[in-house]
């Protein structure tokens, strides 16, 4: 980062002299590079057309307008009836996740697994990550068909990576006086498993599968775009034929379920388990910074 | 306190029945998706056989991705320096900008990344801009919350020792708080231009430019063998600056 040595540090100490500053050639090189790939990329992209940026507040404004002075109250019914389906893809998706992924947690976790099978677990649980879910819907839906079902698919399958890496992590972090004692018991590595690891981690893990529901209700909001299921149609149609109204009621609907049922899953996480500082992030959407 | 448990499961087991059954939920069957998994094996093998010779084609789709993640990172990012500090105690002037920043900035994170998209589009038109903007908010939201809880944590000691020379709160902030959560600030901006990459995929198929223009192409037109090009080029840029910003991310923290 910027340079470690004492403000004029290295000023000859006469009586008044100011110490020198500092060159900080590391934080000049930082900010030249960031300008200069900035206007790199502003400078070539074709057809940004800043123009409209001119338009754009007006036009925000007036959209915001028509979405909310008032909202299509009439619109409740359909826009609820997406969002619960919303709501059950993502507990659904949860649910595939959390199954897949806690065998997959004992695999990747260095002090259950030997360190090649953990390694390329993890590797495994990494690439799993980095596909988010509408692609993987995109692939989902011509093999079983547009609906909720490719999109719980998705979202199960997406969310099988990151559960899986922070299971791995929680198991790692066990105390191993309890697997000693069920080893000292003669239990096999099962019983192990199943007497001393599983009772430490599983609030820690149940608390994870929480925190993934409520980041996965935002995913399975949008889904619908590309036809598999929930609220994601509605907002894609009624923004697209610019039933402004009606968008707005079903924005509406979005937001409010989705903090009420966050608000809901933190309180249970945070009976769940206190002091692990990624199951009880108050906040689904930052995730967890890695 | 033991009966919580069993009480637990229980619940847990309905929420699923209920999502999972035909008449109330999504209709979910095990059955009926392995069945359809066996029909649709010719879909699948097109899916792992891609055309590797479309690759040409998403160079510049992927090189727009990119420079669109970085424009909105810079911005959104620019402005969440200001937005985080002022949601802090530790810097925020006052409770009211206070609670007003994080009031706003927690309605900017309840609103998804696609949905920004949906509304620029419609509001400046299909193409870059509209991503970069909705890029550029989603941005804002993230940034801004973890920086102001970065903030929160500083250690108060040269703060005090800034306002004590007779420094401006404002000098304060910037020669106290600044540095000690720059480190951190990086990391959050790396993490964004992360997302940003992945995001852009998925908001592109509502219309807001870059690769995810081109994977609503081949989406509509059956093109199964050129969507997993694409894919794979995602999955390998998605992997490869995951890994090369975690590493970075673990060293500047």
């Amino acid at each position: 980062m910027t340079t470690t040595k004492a403000p004029g540090a290295d000023v000859r100490r006469q009586p008044g002299a100011r110490p020198r500053k500092p060159r900080r050639y590391g934080a000049w090189l930082l900010n030249g590079a960031i300008i200069v790939a900035f206007f790199w990329a502003i400078g070539s992209l074709e057809d940004l057309g800043l123009a409209d940026l001119i338009g754009a507040p007006a036009k925000m404004w007036d959209i915001f307008g028509l979405m909310f002075s008032p909202p299509d109250w009439s619109y409740f019914p359909t826009a609820m009836e997406g969002m619960v389906e919303s709501l059950q893809i993502a507990w659904i998706g949860t649910m595939i996740a959390a199954a897949a992924s806690l065998p997959m947690g004992f695999l990747a976790a260095k002090n259950v697994t030997a360190r090649v099978g953990s390694t390329v677990t993890r590797q495994v649980l990494n690439a799993i990550r980095s596909v988010p879910e509408l692609i993987l819907a995109i692939v989902f839906i011509p093999i079983v068909g547009l609906g909720a079902v490719a999109g719980a698919l998705a979202i199960g399958v997406h969310s099988i990576g990151t559960l899986g890496k922070l299971s791995a992590e929680a198991i790692e972090g066990i105390d191993t006086g309890p697997v000693e004692a069920a080893r000292a018991t003669g239990a096999s590595q099962a019983g192990v498993m199943r007497w001393g690891v599983l009772p430490q981690v599983l609030p820690e893990i149940v608390a994870f599968w929480l925190y993934r529901f409520e980041v996965n209700i935002r995913a399975a909001a949008i889904l619908g775009i590309v036809g598999a299921g929930g609220v994601g149609s509605v907002l894609q149609n009624t923004i697209s034929f610019r039933r402004w109204d009606k968008a707005g009621m079903t924005i509406l609907v979005v937001i409010v379920v989705t903090v009420l049922v966050d608000a809901t899953s933190s309180a249970i996480r945070r009976r769940l388990i206190r002091g692990s500082t990624a199951a009880t992030a108050s906040d689904p959407t930052t995730e967890v910074v890695a | 306190m033991r009966w919580t448990t069993p009480a637990a499961v229980v619940v847990a087991a309905a929420i699923t029945w209920w999502s999972a059954s035909e008449d109330f939920g999504i209709g979910l069957s095990l059955e009926e998706i392995a069945s359809n998994f066996t029909r649709a094996r010719p879909i699948i093998q097109e899916f792992l056989d891609p055309q590797w010779s479309y690759w040409p084609a998403i160079v510049d789709p992927f090189m727009e991705t990119v420079k669109m993640a970085i424009v909105a990172a810079v911005i959104g990012c620019g402005i969440a320096l200001a937005a985080g500090f002022l949601a802090s105690k530790v810097t925020s002037p006052n409770t009211v900008t206070y609670l007003a920043d994080k009031g706003v900035l927690s309605v900017l994170r309840s609103i998804p990344d696609v949905l920004y998209a949906l509304v620029f589009v419609a509001a400046v038109g299909i193409g870059p801009l509209a991503g970069i903007m909705a890029m550029v908010f989603f941005n804002i939201g993230i940034v801004a919350k973890l920086l102001s809880e970065t903030v929160d944590a500083v250690d108060l000691g040269p703060i005090e020792a800034a306002r004590a020379t007779g420094g401006s709160r404002f000098a304060a902030v910037r020669t106290a708080v600044f540095p000690q959560v720059l480190p951190n600030y990086l990391a959050y901006s790396l993490y964004v231009f992360e997302l940003n990459l992945r995001a852009s995929a998925v908001i592109g198929i509502v219309g807001a430019g870059g690769i995810g223009q081109l994977i609503n192409i081949e989406r509509t037109a059956f093109r199964y063998d050129r969507l997993a090009v694409i894919i794979v080029a995602i999955f390998v840029i998605v992997f490869v600056v995951e890994s090369v910003s975690i590493a970075v991310r673990r060293r500047l923290v």
